[in-house]
């Protein structure tokens, strides 16, 4: 027994020892899964650390989530892509220094012949009310993820129920089975541009972009850190430090140079 | 534990209040199902027959190619009638894929050879005395043979419910060709997988629960007919 | 009507089993056919009944001296009763109602015949019984029920009463007579039992090394 505390006091010795030495300053990030699944910051978060030293930590939750956390303290920081809420928040005093980092964008997409003429709308509202009101076959991924809703927050904005309607097929599956979906019964859908960069050409799909670049379909990301003022014990100035970055020219630059395994870049920056 | 508790739980309501969602979800299985075994039935008991009762060259190849493709695996013939079917494949004209009709189709394809082999099996098992009894009785050679599948009404009864049974709880190849969408392919066992991986417990259970009783009726009730079937003869 | 066969030869897989029968059924009665196992009685049955190709030989069906073609008139006005019933799995009255139905005669006649000739055998009692369940000896009267329906001319039995009880036997031989009595047809059946030959042949026939042994008549 007398030899095991030994071991046991000499490994926590060192590792105090240890921790202290390489005191490297460590910040928490809530942000969403879908945002890290998209690689970003495995790609982004070494670069901001080999300048500042500053390690950051990822937690990876829903959106919703993800802002509950920064208002409890329980991160420095929060990334995510739901803006209003993001304000809201600012507002109700949580966070502050609330910036626009950069957008990925959605994009309608339907059968090379567009047979509904959507091609000759212009905003994403007038485009889902013509294909609901020809009635032409919509898939929706139907599995509340962020492209989901964003498609569910369009038909809300255009006043129409699509749940249970003839032409509204809910696959309740990703973007890639949608979009195969979609092919395979000449229908509309709403997907990511950087899904649909990746997979259009390999699954042969005779489909085309027929709307794109209203900003409906912008999925805009945001950073803020969480207000020092509520919370004595968050790292702010680190925070801060990051936030600066990303909205500094050359965060943004490291934004628009991530590319995803096809080689398409997935965001693009729009700090202001 | 809890939460297999509660999902039981939240699965009883769901079949207790007849849930909108559950039970049409049974239909359409039901259906697709169904339409799949009756198209079986139709070309398979006659197919099934002829190769019980009639001798001809090639025959006892047909035989055992029946009985190998009992054997097909259902993701395979999923696989199969994909490639048939997408716009890409020769039958794509047909825009038939990622409906309920390619489901009918691809279980159409799995149910027959079930119901030819096990025909086959039930009617040449027909006591060959049945035959010479008709023929001795003046029945004319097609009434001797409505007579024997007659005979062997029980068989091919097991053969069709058998069959049924194996459709009813397949997945692969419908989820394939079905594209499991919501209200329009989405069956018991789909759902069952689908609802499982996103972990809504509680309609995956109910479903699940349906689907057991389901299988099993169908079971005991080929074992009924089975039994029926083999009056001893004194 | 009157059947005659004349110089019968058939052969199976090189065994020469019927060498050359001659005979000639021309008055109503009970022929009985004897012989030892295997001697080929139950071949020159099948070969009366159409239902066997001699090798050798003809069978002439004759009526008011001209011969009859062995067509499926001719066919139809005669019956064999195997000495294995094939008992269809159904009631004994869907039995017996068997040949009149793929012969298609009516519900209502079908019917009558049905009921009568089950009261001729004594099997009415159990008419809505599953025929599988009846014993040896009630199927053998099923199984010439099921030929008598038709009121064929000449009913061929094939060893009617080998294997079944005495009482059962008792009461198919009575069954034969009463043909006879009541002119219904001609019966020509084979047995291994003398004493069942004695009780019930106007004429016994005996087959032996494939030819028929010399008259014996009652």
């Amino acid at each position: 027994m007398g030899i095991l505390k030994s071991i046991a006091a000499g490994l926590m010795l060192i590792l105090i020892i240890g921790g202290t030495v390489s005191a490297q300053t460590r910040i928490k990030c809530a942000s969403t899964t879908s945002t890290q699944n998209s690689g970003l910051f495995e790609y982004l978060l070494p670069l901001f650390e080999k300048k500042t030293g500053i390690k950051v930590d990822v937690v990876a939750v829903g959106t919703g989530a993800a802002i509950e956390i920064g208002k409890r303290g329980d991160a420095d920081l929060v990334f995510v892509h739901a803006r209003e809420q993001e304000l809201k928040a600012v507002e109700e005093g949580f966070f502050v220094s609330r910036h626009d980092v950069m957008y990925n964008d959605f994009v309608i997409i339907g059968p090379t012949n567009d047979p509904a003429k959507i091609k000759d709308t212009t905003s994403a509202l007038d485009a889902f009310k013509k294909i609901a009101g020809s009635g032409s076959t919509f898939v929706s991924r139907g599995d509340k993820s962020g492209t989901n809703t964003k498609e569910l927050s369009i038909w809300k904005k255009a006043g129409i129920e699509p749940a249970g309607q003839k032409w509204y097929l809910e696959v309740g599956q990703g973007m890639e089975k949608t979009q195969r979906i979609a092919d395979e019964k000449r229908a509309y859908t709403l997907s990511d541009r950087g899904t649909w960069l990746a997979t259009k050409d390999k699954d042969k799909l005779d489909m085309v972009i027929v709307l794109e670049g209203d900003k409906d379909l912008f999925n805009q990301y945001g950073v803020m850190a969480v207000n020092p003022e509520k919370f004595k014990t968050v790292k702010y100035k680190e925070a801060m430090e990051f936030v600066n970055w990303i909205i500094s020219k050359e965060g943004q630059d490291a934004v628009a140079a991530f590319k995803d395994k096809n080689g398409n870049p997935l965001f693009i920056p729009n700090a202001k | 534990m809890n939460s297999i508790l509660q999902g039981l739980i939240q699965a009883f309501n769901l079949i207790l209040n007849l849930d909108k969602e559950l039970f049409s979800i049974i239909l359409l299985s039901l259906k697709v199902s169904g339409f799949a075994l009756i198209i079986a039935t139709v070309f398979g008991l006659p197919a099934g027959a002829l190769l019980g009762l009639k001798r001809f060259p090639g025959r006892d190849l047909a035989i055992s190619a029946a009985n190998t493709f009992m054997g097909l695996p259902p993701v395979v013939v999923g696989l199969f009638v994909y490639l048939l079917l997408s716009r890409k494949g020769p039958l794509g004209f047909l825009g038939l894929l990622y409906s309920p009709s390619a489901m009918i189709i691809a279980q159409t394809i799995l149910a027959t050879p079930i119901v030819v082999a096990l025909c086959q099996s039930a009617t040449v098992n027909v006591d060959p005395i049945i035959r010479q009894a008709a023929r001795t009785l003046g029945a004319t050679p097609r009434q001797v043979t409505v007579t024997i599948i007659n005979e062997a009404r029980y068989g091919i009864l097991s053969a069709i419910i058998a069959a049924f049974g194996r459709v009813m709880a397949e997945v692969g190849s419908i989820l394939i060709v079905g594209g499991n969408i919501a209200g329009y392919t989405r069956v018991m066992t789909t759902t069952i997988a689908l609802e499982t991986d996103k972990g809504n417990f509680e309609l995956a259970l109910a479903l699940g629960i349906i689907l057991l009783a389901i299988s099993f009726s169908i079971n005991a009730l080929l074992h009924v007919v089975q039994k029926k079937g083999t009056i001893t003869v004194s | 009507m009157k059947l005659s066969v004349s110089h019968i030869a058939k052969a199976y897989e090189g065994r020469t089993i019927l060498k050359d029968c001659s005979y000639a059924f021309d008055k109503n009665g009970t022929y009985v056919l004897m012989g030892r196992n295997g001697s080929g009685k139950s071949t020159f049955l099948r070969i009366c009944a159409l239902l066997e190709q001699a090798d050798g030989g003809i069978v002439t069906y004759g009526e008011n001296g001209a011969a009859l073609q062995p067509d499926m008139a001719l066919k139809r006005r005669i019956t064999l009763v195997l000495p294995r019933i094939g008992v269809f799995n159904t009631t004994v009255s869907r039995n017996v109602a068997y040949p009149l139905r793929v012969r298609g005669l009516s519900y209502a006649e079908i019917e009558s015949r049905v009921n009568k000739t089950l009261a001729f055998v004594g099997l009415e009692q159990k008419k809505s019984q599953q025929a599988r369940t009846l014993s040896s000896g009630e199927t053998q009267r099923l199984g010439i029920a099921r030929a008598l329906v038709l009121g064929p001319e000449i009913l061929f039995l094939d060893e009617p009463t080998a294997s079944i009880d005495e009482e059962n036997t008792w009461i198919i031989e009575s069954i034969i007579k009463d043909m006879k009595k009541e002119g219904r047809a001609m019966v020509i059946m084979t047995t291994h039992d003398n004493a069942q030959a004695e009780r019930i042949a106007d004429r016994v026939l005996v087959l032996d090394q494939g030819f028929f042994q010399p008259d014996k008549s009652n």
